[in-house]
């Protein structure tokens, strides 16, 4: 296929734009998770989403709305995204249960909760309920120019609020006790990073699903730390990555097949990352390599 | 005159288990106080729950008169270095200008008044060269020196610091040393958490002694370092 004949299909271009940006916030966002070491705070938000999103479809349904806008999903994703995340680790922090078993369990739980609702919703005759089981494998395909343009707006507003609370956040994600000392409070930063997090999270859901969103948090920074070593460079190589890999992964999904885009994408982003291991400054394979080439001095 | 640090009655329990029982001290302002005692004996507990890093179950602290949060720039806290992931993407000279972060507050950004400050701090715990430096490439005792620098950034009055010679080379413990002499010679105050018994009279005007959790004795080195006492907090006591 030429880029001409590409570019002038419409669900192409939306496909590749859409994935494009989950990408790039997915990436930039997803540092911070990275560096928290909770990196699956990505998995139990998109699957605590669930519930969250069939919730905003009911009550938008119920006020007589279209069930599937954009924005509805997104706010009731981010709502309980975020709760879920805070939850887990306050039950951390109040007990003895390890941060790895209290994600597993408000994951597991909420996304129960989610398929009982989504159970629930098949059996009723509700309008547009139709493609309501996209949300957990995805479909890029169905990204409309209207699901763009909320994508692009709420991706820029979260990056936004990373820039604006550059200083903060960064410190926090550092070194939590001085974030706090300093007068910078837990309660005030840690729901605003969470909730940028599960932002950059959900904003995947409706074109890559809560099951494979978990990667397009979780690869780009961890391939980009490889080749950054301060932490403004790392967000922004881990969104180009992210970026770069969705883009390439959408083009790929559509001269290929048709085959589906999200899966793919994942694809390259593990290739990007197998790539980063092995050829960044930090390799241990290059370095291993180089020793063999430079034996050392008696 | 208003002590730099009040504890009355501080206890601290983990998972039901108490780890420092019913504190009690006295930091005048001015003097450099020791907190010393074995492994376990609950010395770096003592300092988190003074600045409320971990919940007291019961007691409280107050700094110069007043609830930390009313003096919170006030008061620096050197961790110790095992308290943060060197491996984080930052440098040095970054991790420094952090100290200042309090002092701007919310959504300020740092300019040319705190690059200098920061710059200053490290020149005077001798990283001024390694400010470009990537964290992940420091030697133990870079690391204290990093952190020292980071607090003095903070210019504070009342430094709290969590043994600040563990793990150091001899370069760096001189220039921990010649800090603590510094800020002596300034007036301002420090709490430190001190391993070597050695070295106690040395840098320390005042001394806490805790044993299994408690304040054995708390004052000035020449009443309260004493052989009796260090026993009963080293459980030596007969």
């Amino acid at each position: 296929m030429t880029p001409a004949a590409f570019l002038s299909d419409h669900t192409f271009v939306m496909v590749t734009a859409g994935t494009t940006v989950i990408g790039g916030v997915a990436g930039a966002l997803g540092s911070f998770a990275y560096l928290r070491r909770q990196s699956l705070v990505s998995d139990v938000i998109s699957h605590a989403a669930l519930p969250g999103t069939l919730l905003a479809f009911l009550l938008l349904t119920a006020l007589g709305r279209d069930g599937r806008t954009m924005l509805g999903l997104l706010i009731g994703a981010t709502v309980t995204g975020t709760v879920a995340v805070i939850a887990a680790n306050a039950i951390t922090r109040h007990s003895r249960v390890a941060i790895d078993t209290a994600m597993a369990l408000v994951l597991s739980t909420l996304f129960g909760l989610g398929m009982l609702l989504m159970q629930h919703i098949q059996r009723r005759p509700l309008p547009g309920k139709g493609d309501i089981q996209d949300y957990l494998f995805g479909n890029a395909s169905t990204i409309t120019r209207a699901d763009l343009t909320v994508s692009l707006a709420v991706g820029t507003l979260t990056v936004g609020v990373v820039a604006v609370f550059w200083k903060e956040f960064a410190v926090a994600t550092f070194d939590r006790d001085l974030a706090g000392l300093l007068g910078f409070h837990h309660r005030i930063l840690d729901p605003l990073i969470f909730g940028a997090i599960a932002v950059a999270t959900v904003i995947g859901l409706k074109a890559v699903g809560l099951v494979l969103m978990v990667a397009f948090v979780v690869t780009p920074p961890a391939a980009a730390r490889q080749w950054t070593r301060t932490l403004p460079g790392m967000v922004i190589v881990s969104a180009l990555i992210g970026a770069g890999a969705s883009a390439l992964g959408a083009y790929l999904s559509i001269v290929l097949g048709p085959v589906p885009t999200g899966p793919v994408i994942v694809l390259v982003l593990f290739l990007v990352f197998i790539v980063s291991l092995l050829l960044s400054p930090r390799s241990i394979v290059l370095a291993a390599y180089r020793r063999r080439r430079s034996p050392a001095l008696p | 005159m208003i002590p730099a640090a009040e504890v009355r009655g501080l206890s601290v329990s983990y998972q039901g288990r108490p780890v420092l029982r019913d504190a009690t001290m006295t930091v005048p302002a001015g003097v450099v106080m020791g907190v010393v005692g074995p492994n376990g004996s609950g010395k770096s507990t003592l300092l988190k729950a003074m600045l409320g890093l971990v919940t007291p179950s019961a007691g409280e602290a107050r700094f110069f008169g007043s609830a930390l949060p009313r003096v919170r720039q006030r008061v620096g806290y050197m961790p110790q270095h095992t308290a943060v992931d060197w491996d984080f993407p930052t440098t040095v000279g970054d991790v420094v200008l952090m100290g200042t972060y309090g002092r701007l507050g919310w959504l300020r950004r740092p300019g040319r008044t705190e690059r200098d400050t920061a710059a200053r701090a490290m020149e005077s715990t001798g990283i001024g060269d390694l400010a470009g430096r990537q964290i992940g490439q420091l030697s133990g005792g870079q690391r204290q020196r990093v952190f020292l620098a980071r607090t003095l950034a903070q210019q504070p009055d009342l430094f709290v610091m969590d043994e600040p010679f563990q793990g150091v080379d001899a370069v760096s413990q001189q220039a921990i040393v010649d800090v603590l002499h510094r800020l002596r010679r300034e007036g301002r105050t420090v709490i430190l958490v001190h391993h070597d018994l050695g070295t106690v009279t040395t840098y320390c005007d005042h001394v806490t002694l805790l044993g299994a959790g408690r304040v054995i004795s708390s004052g000035g080195v020449d009443k309260h370092f004493t052989d009796s006492h260090i026993a009963a907090a080293y459980g030596l006591a007969r």
